[in-house]
């Protein structure tokens, strides 16, 4: 009977326990936005609501880190600067409360928070398009559409950067504020006579920087960072060769002639030591052969001056401020120039885009801050700012795009290579972009350095089987 | 009386109740951060995550981890690290410890710098021993990417090919990377290793040890025949230890090697990550942490079954 008395306690214990871990994991059903009360453009609260409320954003930036070697300092020092200017504007009513989060841990948070209805955030900071699928997938952000259509600013935004944001279901995952294409940095030095334009004077030149001791390119080769390169310098070949990784249908498609001859010339490339070895070292390794610029090139990411620095010219030239001002300095001085990558024959050269922009996730309870802000970033004393500090591309709203802060060099040169590009995300229809990334980048990884003996085709028809068996 | 009896009865039933009122804290502790997690990995294990919400698929995940070609990788590299860390690290250990033994001069300042190692975070160990061959740069990488040093072409810890392999698909002979993967391994886990053989040698009584001297017997007799199996209880729990360390352990990959070069450090606890936190696919991770979990429980029990048998015939 004690027993049996023990035994029912037990359950009963394990039961509520059970209630009260397992309630909250019920997720908060995927809500529309509301939008009943369309924000004004910019809302400065004219009267005051009776009690401030938290709005909490997650950041992969941290206000109170005043590091000057910091690898975020641009974006540190952007909270620092608009955080009070916010809570100013909207003085009051909202109180910006910023949780700083790791860049590349920051979407997996969110979807496990989300999933087992944790505390999220009425703001999530979107860095990289392919977040867009996974929030998808996973029901992790709320559908932005009804309410952003009723902004004024909707009909300004650049239609690629809402593509972007839409997810298969035509859902509206994200706010696109800015773009940020993949293109490549040259030391002028190296290619003074202007980057080659197709492989085979790619070849030729590369051959003579090798015969000087120097390598002609760098880039992310390694299989580190889940697969990360692929959607650097190696989705840019292969869109460069006018390859793609799926069929338009949601499944993968490597084994096509111009991922083979993508692959062929990569292979190519790494077999001459046209390539340094740190390329594949990973943990971001590869920037340093640019950094000294032992390395001519360097195919990466638009916002990845931030990051390459401090640098030393091939003429002597030290930029050492150790920020980002160092590449900037560079291409102002015209030791560094940004140009498009080369293209095979009949092809235009490519490169990926990803988005920067905004997430209101699904259980965020303070959606309304989540809109005022959104639409004060919007605003034309915000926006410009935001897209140079933490966005790092180019403006997605178009008027932006006419700011004097985006008429320097830099953009200038960077708004050529682009428009002189078909740049598209590198993961297509594919559903599960980052299985795609992890997988792919192994097999390339595998045919250009492991096993440059192994039988391309081959290869890549085993990647794509195994990845549509999942399907 | 029957008031009394009744008291008494009452009483001890109180009594007889009152170990399992002591010990429902623990249970609820228990219950709520072991067998509840654990429970929800099962089911978690069935379900695969689409938009519409999470979807029985019953045991899809586990067949779809079994054809997956990465695992029977991971597989054969797990192995290959177990096998050489917790080798390598039980024979350092023991000579150090044999070393240390001895009385020599400054024996307790050694003691102390040999514990530095176990007080520094695995991560940490991972990104110092990454910087020290990182290619080009690396504070051992003009030794070692030197070719008169190490013919044909010197040696890049972090990018080189794997050698052909002995076995078919098994990856052994390891990469580079593997091996100074168990190297750093080794280093992390050698302290507290050659601690634990420290304490157990100091148990053995030396007038065995002496007698068997005067039995003649010289030191590596003495070693094999008296110290060895007098240790072999202590040294099935440091086995056992490592084993279930490096079993799980991920720190040292995620930092030092990330998996690569290629796929050639890509052990089950870093695939575990992977497809969890980089994947996101929370099922298929529940369903390799749900296999991991079992390996586990055969590892424990088979060592503390090992452990006994040890312990009797000893």
């Amino acid at each position: 009977m004690k027993q049996k008395w023990s035994l029912i306690v037990l359950i009963l214990l394990f039961a509520l326990i059970l209630t009260a871990c397992g309630g909250s994991t019920e997720e908060p059903a995927a809500e529309n936005a509301p939008a009943e009360e369309p924000a004004a453009d910019t809302v400065p609260a004219e009267e005051p609501a009776a009690e401030v409320q938290d709005f909490v954003t997650w950041y992969q930036y941290d206000e109170k880190n005043e590091d000057p070697a910091s690898d975020e300092r641009v974006g540190n020092e952007y909270l620092r600067n608009t955080i009070p200017q916010f809570n100013e504007a909207f003085a009051g009513k909202w109180n910006w409360a910023n949780q700083p989060k790791a860049f590349d841990r920051m979407t997996t948070e969110l979807v496990a928070a989300v999933q087992a209805g944790g505390e999220v955030p009425d703001l999530f900071e979107l860095s990289n398009t392919q977040d867009v699928i996974d929030f998808y997938r996973n029901g992790t952000a709320q559908d932005m559409m009804a309410w952003a259509q009723e902004q004024s600013w909707w009909s300004d935004l650049d239609p690629n950067a809402i593509d972007a944001c839409t997810a298969p279901d035509g859902a509206l995952l994200c706010i696109p504020i800015s773009q940020r294409p993949q293109l490549v940095y040259v030391w002028n030095d190296r290619f003074p006579d202007g980057y080659p334009t197709t492989p085979e004077e790619f070849l030729a030149r590369a051959e003579e920087l090798k015969a000087e001791g120097l390598y002609a390119i760098t880039f992310f080769g390694s299989t580190d960072k889940g697969g990360e390169g692929l959607t650097r310098g190696i989705w840019t070949t292969i869109s460069s060769f006018g390859g793609a990784l799926d069929d338009g249908q949601g499944n993968m498609l490597l084994n096509t002639p111009e991922n083979i001859a993508a692959i062929e010339f990569l292979r190519e490339i790494v077999a001459n030591e046209y390539v340094p070895e740190i390329a594949f070292a990973g943990g971001f390794q590869e920037e340093e052969a640019f950094k000294d610029s032992s390395a001519g090139s360097f195919p990466t990411g638009l916002f990845g001056y931030r990051y390459v620095n401090p640098l030393t010219a091939p003429n002597g030239t030290a930029y050492a401020k150790g920020s980002a001002e160092d590449m900037i300095d560079a291409i102002e001085a015209g030791d560094v120039y940004l140009t498009h990558f080369i293209a095979a024959e009949g092809q235009m050269p490519g490169c990926g885009v990803d988005v920067a922009g905004f997430v209101i996730p699904v259980g965020a309870t303070n959606v309304d801050a989540a809109h005022d802000y959104i639409n004060w970033i919007m605003s034309p004393e915000q926006n410009a700012n935001w897209v140079q500090g933490p966005g790092g591309g180019f403006p997605a709203l178009k008027a932006t795009q006419a700011d004097p802060a985006f008429q320097t060099t830099f953009y200038k040169e960077a708004a050529e290579a682009i428009g002189a590009s078909a740049c598209s995300p590198w993961y297509g229809s594919l559903e599960r972009p980052n299985e795609a990334q992890e997988t792919v980048m192994t097999a390339v990884y595998k045919l250009i350095k492991e096993d440059p003996t192994a039988d391309i085709a081959e290869v890549l028809t085993q990647t794509q089987e195994e990845y549509n068996a999942g399907n | 009386m029957r008031q009394l009896l009744s008291r008494s009865k009452g009483g001890g039933r109180t009594q007889s109740t009152l170990p399992f009122w002591l010990i429902l804290p623990t249970i609820i502790v228990l219950l709520a951060i072991q067998v509840y997690p654990a429970l929800y990995t099962v089911w978690l294990s069935l379900q695969e995550r689409e938009p519409e919400g999470w979807t029985f698929i019953g045991l899809e995940n586990f067949k779809r981890l079994f054809a997956t070609s990465l695992f029977n990788e991971s597989v054969g590299h797990t192995i290959v690290f177990l096998v050489g860390y917790a080798g390598l690290t039980l024979v350092l250990g023991f000579v150090i410890a044999l070393l240390l033994s001895r009385n020599v001069r400054l024996s307790g300042l050694y003691i102390t710098l040999l514990f530095i190692p176990w007080i520094i975070a695995d991560l940490l160990v991972g990104l110092i021993f990454r910087l020290m061959v990182v290619p080009d740069y690396g504070l051992l990488s003009g030794i070692l990417q030197n070719p008169a040093i190490i013919p044909p072409d010197g040696l890049s810890v972090l990018t080189a090919v794997p050698p052909k392999s002995w076995f078919g698909d098994f990856p052994f002979p390891p990469a580079a990377a593997m091996t100074f993967l168990i190297l750093a391994s080794t280093w992390r886990a050698l302290p507290f290793v050659t601690l634990l053989l420290l304490a157990a040698m100091q148990t053995v009584p030396t007038e065995i040890i002496e007698s068997s001297r005067i039995d003649g017997a010289n030191g590596r007799q003495v070693i094999r025949h008296i110290m060895v199996p007098l240790m072999l209880p202590t040294m099935v729990v440091a086995l056992f230890s490592l084993t279930l360390s490096g079993m799980n352990g991920v720190g040292m990959v995620f930092s030092l090697t990330g998996g690569g070069p290629g796929t050639s450090t890509y052990v089950l606890s870093y695939m575990l990550y992977s497809i969890g936190w980089d994947r996101l696919q929370f099922g298929r991770a529940a369903a390799l942490a749900l296999m991991i979990a079992i390996v586990n429980w055969l590892l424990i029990s088979g060592t503390l079954r090992l452990t006994r048998v040890e312990e009797r015939s000893v």
